[in-house]
């Protein structure tokens, strides 16, 4: 694993990236993009089912038509996600915060796989015959794993890097001399 | 302004108090321009489609306040930390030109057109009101990448 970081942040184009003092910033300002337009999407749909939110809405209206935006939205977290991740692939590979969001993620997966069919593929039945306890323990679930998800993305950003173990940075330094280091300070800041 | 010392003071206190504040302004701001974007794209035609973007509007004005005292809490706290690194930001400053101006047009322009129902001036509001909030992102994400003060 550790290998194959060292050789995906070493390729030309994720190189270049991390020379770049401006695509990093904006790679990251379009992953939280995708919280701030599609986060309440997941938000407003989870609090529908436990019956917080839109009570007076059907269902269908919340859960359906959401899924295909949200789809979307998570589709531009993960591309950015992948991106800012190869730029110093190595560095988030020693980042515990990063590797609990891993974690997280598979979580997310998992919570699909469990119940995309019976609970978010079911809102007309639920419309008819009541929100079941299944969907408002899968609402509650994805509430707590996607909270989980934004702490550990933010929280990232406080890990300093192992700069002795970490390859990239012979490599910037080696580019830059005497500036290479304040390039992979810190991922976030 | 003893009243900013003493926040930061209070701010400065322990080294989780900063990260505990972003991470209210991150749910912050995905319930403040996440209800306002589902609306907008309602207004684009995606999304919420069933509902009439009058209603819809109402039911996601709860969600839009509660993420809005979410972050009027958690950023001026943040700014009282190092107030004079913010002043002297380059992307506060643009981040809080854009957030003035995505807040007017929030509860002027938007609210009216939306209340009105004014068919073809809703997808230009949407748009306009996407583009603010982006840049109020795009804002605060460049503060940490600022290395020189104005």
């Amino acid at each position: 694993m550790l290998e194959f970081c060292q050789w995906l942040q070493a390729t030309d184009v994720f190189t270049a990236l991390r020379g770049s003092a401006i695509v990093y910033p904006v790679i990251l300002s379009l992953h939280m993009i995708g919280i701030a337009f599609f986060g309440a999407m997941i938000l407003v749909t989870d609090l529908r089912l436990l019956g917080v939110a839109m009570r007076t809405y059907p269902v269908t209206s919340v859960v359906n038509r959401l899924r295909v935006p949200k789809r979307i939205g998570f589709a531009v977290m993960v591309i950015c996600g992948v991106l800012l991740f190869s730029t110093k692939a190595e560095e988030y590979y020693y980042n515990i915060f990063f590797r609990i969001k891993m974690i997280l993620l598979a979580l997310v997966c998992l919570h699909a796989l469990l119940f995309a069919e019976n609970v978010y593929g079911s809102a007309a039945e639920m419309d008819t015959s009541g929100i079941t306890s299944k969907a408002k323990i899968a609402a509650g679930a994805s509430l707590v794993l996607w909270l989980g998800l934004a702490i550990c993305g933010r929280a990232i950003g406080y890990i300093e890097p192992p700069l002795e173990k970490i390859h990239a940075f012979l490599h910037t330094a080696a580019e830059a001399p005497g500036t290479g280091a304040p390039a992979l300070r810190n991922i976030h800041d | 302004m003893p009243l900013l010392m003493i926040l930061a003071a209070g701010v400065n206190a322990s080294e989780l108090i900063f990260p505990t504040l972003e991470c209210i302004h991150i749910v912050g701001f995905a319930m403040l321009i996440g209800s306002i974007a589902i609306l907008d794209f309602r207004l684009l035609g995606y999304g919420m489609t069933e509902q009439q973007p009058p209603e819809l509007y109402k039911s996601l004005m709860p969600w839009t306040w509660i993420g809005m005292a979410f972050i009027f809490l958690s950023g001026p706290l943040m700014y009282s930390s190092d107030p004079d690194m913010y002043y002297l930001n380059w992307a506060f400053i643009i981040k809080m030109l854009c957030m003035i101006a995505a807040l007017v047009f929030h509860f002027t322009v938007r609210s009216k057109v939306v209340g009105l129902g004014a068919p073809g001036t809703g997808k230009a509001v949407a748009c306009v009101s996407l583009l603010l909030w982006a840049s109020v992102v795009f804002g605060g994400i460049f503060i940490g990448f600022v290395t020189e003060g104005l």
